[in-house]
């Protein structure tokens, strides 16, 4: 993936909120998903078995009626109609069938001239006597399904109604009036909301509000409906169940505290998870934070040893792990500083210890040719002689007691003279010279002995075949360094000759067979780090330069090698 | 990331199994039973007037009733507005008669057993019941008060007490304005004007929306007279309110009401099914008896609850006239009530 690579922080960050909060919140949402399933298909499913079980318990009953009507109507129809003489008979099927009840419930016996035959209630309704009711409800009823026993919805009475007919002709009528009680009870028993209609959806019974419409008909959104029904705001789950014998059974259930509960759930949860989310977003803000604070401060002292500062120090007292981290760190440090110390002492030494080596390193050649001349001085010209060795002996004084590495440029350009001096003598007016050092330079620091290897070099290679030398050497300052330049008018140097010389000059380990300037250079580079040092031109029969560059240094830091650092 | 990947799809496989599942188990509850066999009717009618009738008519026929009550203007246009309804039950033969094109042609085989004068109302009407206009009294509230007749409507004591529902939105309503007129007017309805300018003034500005607003408003005191029909009247009083019946001294007009099936019906089976079981000799039988309405056949006596035909000043209307004229007038009297309401 190409993506950024987040911080540490980020990550745990991300880690706190994806791991603790992101399955938690699953979880929690998916048990209401659950809940709130279940609770429907929960309810969904007593409603359904309550309807059922009204249903059932209504088709008993009424199987019970319609068996007591076949029973009395064979004790009639045994009697040819004469209920008089069966009055007993029928009263005994009666109470005999509707013992199971409290109410014997209304059982009449009508001729088809609407005259009552039999009543057990001594009361016949309107709606069987009165004329306008020949062929209308009830009656309708009888005359259109001959022989057959129905049940009948009629004026908010239910009515379980058989025409005995011979025929074609209706010969008597039995119907029985249902005592509202006896199917009450049995929604009663069920303590939910139901209601119970004709096939035409007219209400018998009812223990609800607001689901019948103002003809008292069952809400025709209800009508043949079972599920999920809003009415009015209000929601049901509905059931509906027909009884074999003309009747529905509606069940419900009222959801809507349930819903309102439900959402009142799902709202506080919501509310809790946001207020939880916007917590969490924010205490993981500080706490990631807290807890990568410790892998922030390795990095950054990490980022500070990279950049050179080995004085930092990790202290880590938060966890066990990076504390040992930490002081393996520190440890690890100061090793590495005692290390460094040391190293670098070593270095000093060794340093130190060379250059007092290539120091002494001038003084067997010089002495040697020196003395050879002083040898032939003194039987040519003894005064000549006598100064050679003064200026000997002011050389060597000045090598040997001059304990200081550095001296000032105007030190070194004294006692050179001396060597000069020497060289005049022995040469005599075969070699001149001219110095030009600038006088602001004067108190600058400088190796001592610096200049007389340039003029040993020149000499040792320029005269060859000539007879003349001239050897100028010149000192400013450019910019922060000073520059020494070393010129002469000799032969030159042999190019194999000045390459062998160059690679030794820059190759400290090789075995250098040109020690002067071997030394001036390799002295420069320990003594001073930077790019300093020494560079040599030639060319054969016009002469040799030599340059020598060093920092500009004045005599207040005196006698330090490490004065850089 | 991949354990949360796997864990939101186990949570989305979760909720795809609960929403099947519910999905499922509500689809196989809801078995939408629409009833094949279903007639709209649409009617100004009191429920309790309509409720046995249409209960009798669904258990007889196995036809289901969808019932929408409102006036009959409102029904009318309705109607042409082209709502789905099957037939318009109620209105009287006068006021729905000027939309004659509106309707289905259809006429009754029960129509032979009619009243001559109730026969051949119009191709596409049929006549369902007679319907005199008639003043509605709360007798508690009437005190020493004789109202018998239009001129008693005239008495300062009645000044805003008065139920009268407008002519624009009820038939019955226009019925009484044209009953109004012919009486008032000795028989000739431009010579009543005088008459109803003096009643406008009466009702305060008070014009109600719908004629059972009327009989409503008198059965619950809200006012003390209403102007409406015979049938509403009976119902009040059979159901045990405080009311009674007065028939106009002046002279009463008595028009029928019918049953119009629509043009556009859905079931015109069904809608020529519920034309004839309300016509039918059992039906009107006991719309007579038990309803308080007069019936449309010979074959069926009056409720004992009516007075007798032959006892009641009856007048004749000009139906045509009354047709031709129906708006003029209603604007008539609206201008009436409208200076009325200014003022």
């Amino acid at each position: 993936m190409s993506k950024d690579i987040k911080s540490f922080q980020d990550n745990i960050r991300r880690t706190f909120i994806l791991f603790s909060l992101t399955p938690v919140i699953a979880i929690v949402f998916t048990a209401i998903l659950l809940f709130i399933f279940t609770w429907s298909a929960y309810m969904a499913e007593t409603t359904r078995e309550d309807s059922k079980s009204i249903a059932g318990d209504v088709d008993i009953i009424l199987d019970t009626y319609y068996a007591m009507l076949t029973d009395v109507e064979f004790v009639v129809s045994t009697a040819d109609i004469d209920v008089e003489k069966v009055r007993d008979r029928v009263f005994s099927i009666l109470y005999s069938r509707t013992s199971d009840f409290d109410d014997i419930g209304n059982l009449m016996i009508m001729s088809p001239e609407k005259r009552a035959l039999f009543t057990s209630k001594n009361s016949v309704p309107e709606c069987l006597t009165g004329e306008e009711y020949d062929n209308w409800g009830i009656w309708n009823r009888i005359k259109t399904h001959p022989n057959e026993t129905r049940t009948v919805l009629y004026g908010g009475n239910l009515y379980v109604v058989r025409g005995v007919f011979r025929g074609s002709d209706l010969k008597y009528a039995i119907i029985y009036s249902v005592p509202p009680q006896v199917i009450a009870n049995v929604i009663n028993n069920k303590n939910r909301y139901c209601i119970l209609t004709d096939l035409g959806g007219w209400v018998y019974l009812n223990n609800t509000q607001g689901l019948t419409d103002e003809f008292g008909q069952i809400n025709s959104l209800l009508e043949g409906n079972t599920g999920y029904a809003r009415i009015g705001g209000q929601k049901y789950i509905c059931y509906e169940t027909s009884v074999a014998k003309g009747l529905r059974v509606y069940t419900f259930s009222d959801i809507n505290r349930s819903t309102r509960m439900i959402i009142i759930l799902v709202v506080i949860v919501a509310v809790i998870f946001c207020a939880i989310i916007f917590i969490t977003y924010r205490s993981t803000a500080t706490s990631s934070e807290v807890y990568t604070r410790d892998v922030k401060k390795i990095e950054d002292a990490f980022e500070a040893v990279q950049q050179g500062n080995l004085d930092v120090s990790l202290s880590i007292d938060s966890s066990k792990e990076f504390q040992t981290i930490g002081n393996d760190f520190n440890e690890m440090l100061d090793g590495l500083k005692k290390q460094i110390e040391q190293n670098r002492e070593l270095a000093q030494n060794a340093a130190f210890s060379q250059v007092k080596q290539l120091e002494s390193q001038f003084n067997p050649h010089f002495l040697f040719n020196t003395l050879d001349n002083i040898r032939f001085m003194a039987k040519i010209d003894a005064a000549s002689a006598d100064k050679m060795i003064v200026s000997l002996s002011g050389l060597l004084r000045y090598s040997i007691r001059e304990t200081r590495e550095e001296v000032t440029v105007g030190e070194d350009l004294q006692h050179l003279q001396f060597y000069l001096n020497i060289l005049q003598i022995r040469f005599n007016k075969r070699f001149a010279y001219s110095i030009n050092v600038s006088e602001d330079i004067n108190d600058c620091l400088i190796p001592k002995l610096l200049l007389q290897p340039l003029l040993e070099n020149a000499v040792k290679y320029g005269f060859g075949e000539k007879e003349k030398l001239t050897v100028r050497i010149n000192g400013y300052q450019h910019q922060e360094r000073l520059i020494f330049i070393c010129e002469d008018d000799g032969v030159g140097i042999d190019e194999d000759v000045l390459e062998e010389l160059k690679h030794s000059i820059q190759n400290p380990d090789t075995q250098p067979a040109h020690f002067g300037l071997y030394n001036i250079h390799q002295r420069i580079r320990l003594m001073y780090n930077g790019d300093y040092g020494l560079d040599i031109w030639s060319k054969k029969g016009e002469g040799t330069t030599v340059r020598l560059t060093l920092p500009k240094r004045v005599e207040k830091n005196v006698q330090s090698f490490d004065s850089r650092g | 990331m991949k354990r949360v990947h796997r864990i939101l799809a186990a949570l989305i496989v979760l909720v795809v199994i609960a929403a099947t599942a519910y999905g499922v188990i509500s689809r196989n509850g809801v078995a939408k039973g629409e009833a094949e066999n279903k007639i709209v009717v649409v009617s100004p009618h009191p429920i309790e007037f309509m409720k046995p009738l249409v209960s009798e008519f669904e258990a007889q026929t196995g036809i289901t009733v969808e019932v929408i009550r409102c006036g009959t203007s409102e029904a009318v246009s309705r109607i042409q507005d082209g709502e789905k309804i099957d037939v318009l039950w109620g209105g009287s033969v006068l006021s729905v008669g000027s939309y004659e094109d509106l309707f289905l042609p259809y006429t009754t085989e029960n129509e032979k057993s009619f009243y001559s004068e109730y026969r051949n109302a119009g191709n596409a009407l049929t006549c369902f019941t007679d319907v005199p206009s008639i003043l509605m009294v709360n007798t508690d509230l009437l005190g020493d008060m004789e109202i018998d007749g239009y001129e008693d409507l005239l008495s300062p004591a009645l000044a805003g007490k008065i139920a009268y529902a407008s002519p624009v939105k009820s038939s019955s309503s226009f019925e009484h304005l044209t009953n109004m007129l012919y009486a008032m007017g000795d028989g000739d309805p431009d010579k009543g004007w005088d008459y109803v300018e003096k009643f406008t003034t009466q009702l305060s500005g008070k014009l109600l929306e719908s004629s059972s607003d009327v009989y409503q408003g008198v059965a619950s005191g809200k006012f003390v007279v209403g102007l409406t029909f015979e049938e509403a009247a009976i119902t009040m009083l059979k159901g045990g309110k405080h009311v009674k019946v007065v028939y106009m001294e002046e002279g009463v007009v008595s028009t029928p009401d019918g049953i119009y099936i629509n043009k556009n019906a859905e079931n015109p089976d069904g809608a020529a099914a519920f034309v004839d079981f309300m016509t039918d000799v059992d039906t009107q039988h006991y719309i007579a008896t038990d309803l308080g309405r007069r019936s449309v056949r010979e074959d069926v006596n009056s409720s004992a609850l009516v007075k007798a035909k032959e006892d009641i000043r009856l007048l004749q209307v000009d139906k045509d006239k009354v047709l031709k004229d129906r708006s003029e007038w209603v604007d008539k009297f609206m201008s009436y009530m409208g200076e009325d309401g200014n003022e």
